[in-house]
């Protein structure tokens, strides 16, 4: 991939040469030798379109493992949908790409990632089962994404026995926020749930830290809350922050460190992110539903696929009846002004009904 | 929670009155509006958090340094520049004060790369006042800004630079006939105006936290709506109209919404060119 985005393409494809050259290795998946080609995205719909039909007519892949952008993957639904090519997706995160698969409609779109509004439950979960925080203010950026975040938020409320004491958007460039924080002080909140980005983040918490709210309020949701940078403005205020990941390197299971061991003795010392672990765990559970199936056709592949039970770095993976891997996701918790991982969480996802 | 919101805008609109006071005693002297202000505020948070980040000094002793930074910049731009813009037209003095403005925030981030850096200092413990909990750095920034509205009164009405200052925004000709050095005055206008920017962007750093090259933008904005509600060229109108600003900012963004706060200087700005277009204290009205 080029463009913006660049750098979690070249990091996916590392992921994703790694697992493939380690498979093999091992002599292949019945007998085959997985081969790799790629596609420029540039993480529009318009060049990832015109490349995935590139592979399919010239390359004749079976197999496609995309996009990272969540706008080009909805557009690659109903190409490997006519062409019979098995898409695993291991890296977006818009929850409606597998609203439209399996029973939704698409039959050959796979995610192997965990959606938006898994990680908007899953925090609210641990907010509420573990921090008892029932009463929470709404505090987000005015844009898709803090606005979808609530969105989603907002479906798990009941579930969770949250009710909402305020709800406000904030401008990614606001400088001042105590006006809000002050209401909010007096409105008994718990919480407050915040999408946004780190500089807001920063500001937010230090205004925490000066109206008298550190260690009152948690801040949870997203806004790189682990980041040591945002923790330093105002550690008081930021231990308890609340955030979910998909994977990080410092989690603690064999399959995972195995994986960041052999990723930096393959990329010199480099620590795998992310993308890079999502896409050589996706090659692997690829590789699994083929053995599975006993076949490398990708209709048979598919089927397996739906039916597995991978042991996945993170728990087992399997697929509900949207092809959307139920996947839970690693929380972190600031405590004494450092990240700790306090286990990893999952939560059903209620679908629309068409 | 209102006088909480009264307290807050108060803090807010005193840092809008102490960097929009410099824009209007530039504008006042010189005839110009020195589209560059808001790099001033830039220039002074930078210069400190580079003191203390990188000198290792403490906030009290960056303070000053600042100035110093800050004052020695502005008389280098004072000299190239705004000199030379006594008596040439306003789209001229636009054209320059703008490219000044691209220089030095192209220039910051140059130095200092374009990521956030993050601002290490000042007092924010919160303190009791009248029973609420405020940060001793915002009762710092009223207090100070009280002084400052103070002595530049005292300078303007006062001292004798301060009556070469009225002479030469009054009649830049007849200064020359009296042998008032025009360039002079405006040298040392421009050196404080910028130089309380640069005051209020160290003292409102701690608070607003991320210091980047183009931070100034938004200031520059605002002050422009707040000297036009304080009457161009008058030091009281514009504390007045700073607090006014973050006065009804805070209150819109707990009553309305949060999302519109940086619409409320704008819309003021619209009424006021609407009803009042020579300030708040203007006599002169339109119905």
């Amino acid at each position: 991939m080029t463009g913006a985005n660049a750098p979690y393409g070249s990091l996916s494809w590392r992921g994703a040469s790694l697992a493939a050259k380690e498979i093999n290795a091992a002599g292949g998946v019945l007998g085959h030798k997985i081969e790799l080609v790629r596609g420029d995205s540039q993480c529009t719909p318009v060049e990832g379109v015109l490349g995935l039909q590139r592979m399919i007519s010239s390359d004749h892949i079976q197999f496609v493992l995309g996009d990272i952008c969540s706008s080009a993957t909805l557009a690659y639904e109903p190409i490997v949908e006519n062409a019979k090519v098995l898409l695993i997706n291991a890296a977006s995160s818009d929850p409606t790409i597998t609203y439209k698969a399996g029973v939704g409609g698409y039959k050959w779109t796979f995610r192997n990632y965990p959606t938006d509004e898994q990680r908007a439950g899953i925090v609210l979960k641990y907010a509420s089962e573990q921090r008892h925080l029932h009463k929470i203010a709404i505090l987000s950026v005015d844009n898709d994404y803090g606005r979808g975040a609530i969105a989603l938020s907002k479906k798990f409320f009941q579930r969770y026995g949250i009710t909402v004491v305020s709800e406000d958007y904030f401008q990614a460039s606001t400088t001042e926020f105590l006006p809000e924080l002050n209401k909010i002080k007096s409105s008994g909140a718990q919480a407050i749930l915040m999408y946004g980005y780190a500089a807001s983040s920063r500001l937010v918490a230090r205004q925490m830290l000066e109206s008298g709210l550190a260690g009152k309020i948690a801040l949870i949701g997203n806004g790189d809350f682990t980041n040591p940078q945002t923790i330093k403005a105002a550690p008081s205020v930021l231990n308890g922050a609340i955030e979910a990941a998909a994977w990080s390197p410092d989690y603690d299971s064999a399959r995972s460190k195995s994986f960041v061991h052999d990723y930096e003795a393959a990329y010199g010392g480099e620590v795998p992110q992310v993308h890079a672990f999502t896409h050589w765990e996706t090659i692997n559970l690829l590789a699994a539903a083929i053995r599975k199936a006993g076949s490398v056709d990708p209709a048979a592949v598919k089927q397996a696929l739906a039916g597995i039970s991978f042991d996945g770095a993170t728990g087992v993976v399997k697929f509900d009846n949207h092809d959307q891997a139920d996947l839970p996701m690693i929380l972190y918790q600031v405590e004494n002004g450092k990240p700790v991982i306090k286990g990893v969480f999952r939560t059903a996802v209620v679908y629309p009904k068409p | 929670m209102l006088q909480n919101l009264f307290t807050d805008g108060l803090v807010i609109g005193s840092v809008y009155a102490l960097v929009s006071v410099g824009m209007t005693v530039i504008l006042g002297v010189l005839g110009q509006i020195n589209f560059a202000h808001g790099e001033y505020y830039m220039a002074g948070a930078f210069a400190a958090w580079w003191a203390i980040d990188r000198l290792g000094l403490s906030y009290m002793a960056s303070i000053p340094l600042t100035i110093l930074i800050v004052g020695i910049l502005s008389l280098a731009i004072g000299y190239a520049v705004m000199q030379r813009l006594v008596d040439v037209s306003f789209d001229a003095g636009i054209i320059a004060t703008l490219g000044v403005s691209l220089l030095l925030q192209n220039t910051a981030t140059l130095i200092f790369g374009g990521t956030y850096q993050i601002f290490d200092g000042g007092w924010l413990e919160p303190m009791r006042v009248f029973g609420e909990d405020i940060a001793q750095q915002r009762v710092l920034i009223f207090l100070v800004t009280l002084v400052v509205f103070g002595a530049l009164e005292w300078l303007v009405r006062k001292s004798t630079f301060g009556k070469q200052m009225r002479a030469v925004s009054q009649n830049v000709e007849c200064c020359h006939v009296l042998g008032v050095d025009v360039r002079r005055v405006v040298l040392i206008t421009f050196i404080l105006g910028t130089t309380l920017a640069a005051l209020s962007g160290v003292m409102t750093a701690p608070i607003t936290i991320n210091i980047y090259g183009a931070m100034g933008e938004a200031i520059t904005l605002k002050s422009f709506a707040v000297i036009v509600m304080g009457g161009m060229g008058s030091i009281g109108g514009t504390l007045v109209a700073g607090w006014v600003l973050g006065i009804m900012e805070s209150l819109v963004a707990a009553y309305v919404g949060l999302q519109f706060r940086d619409a409320v200087a704008f819309a003021l700005l619209v009424m006021v060119l609407m009803w009042r277009p020579s300030g708040f204290f203007s006599t002169k009205a339109r119905y």
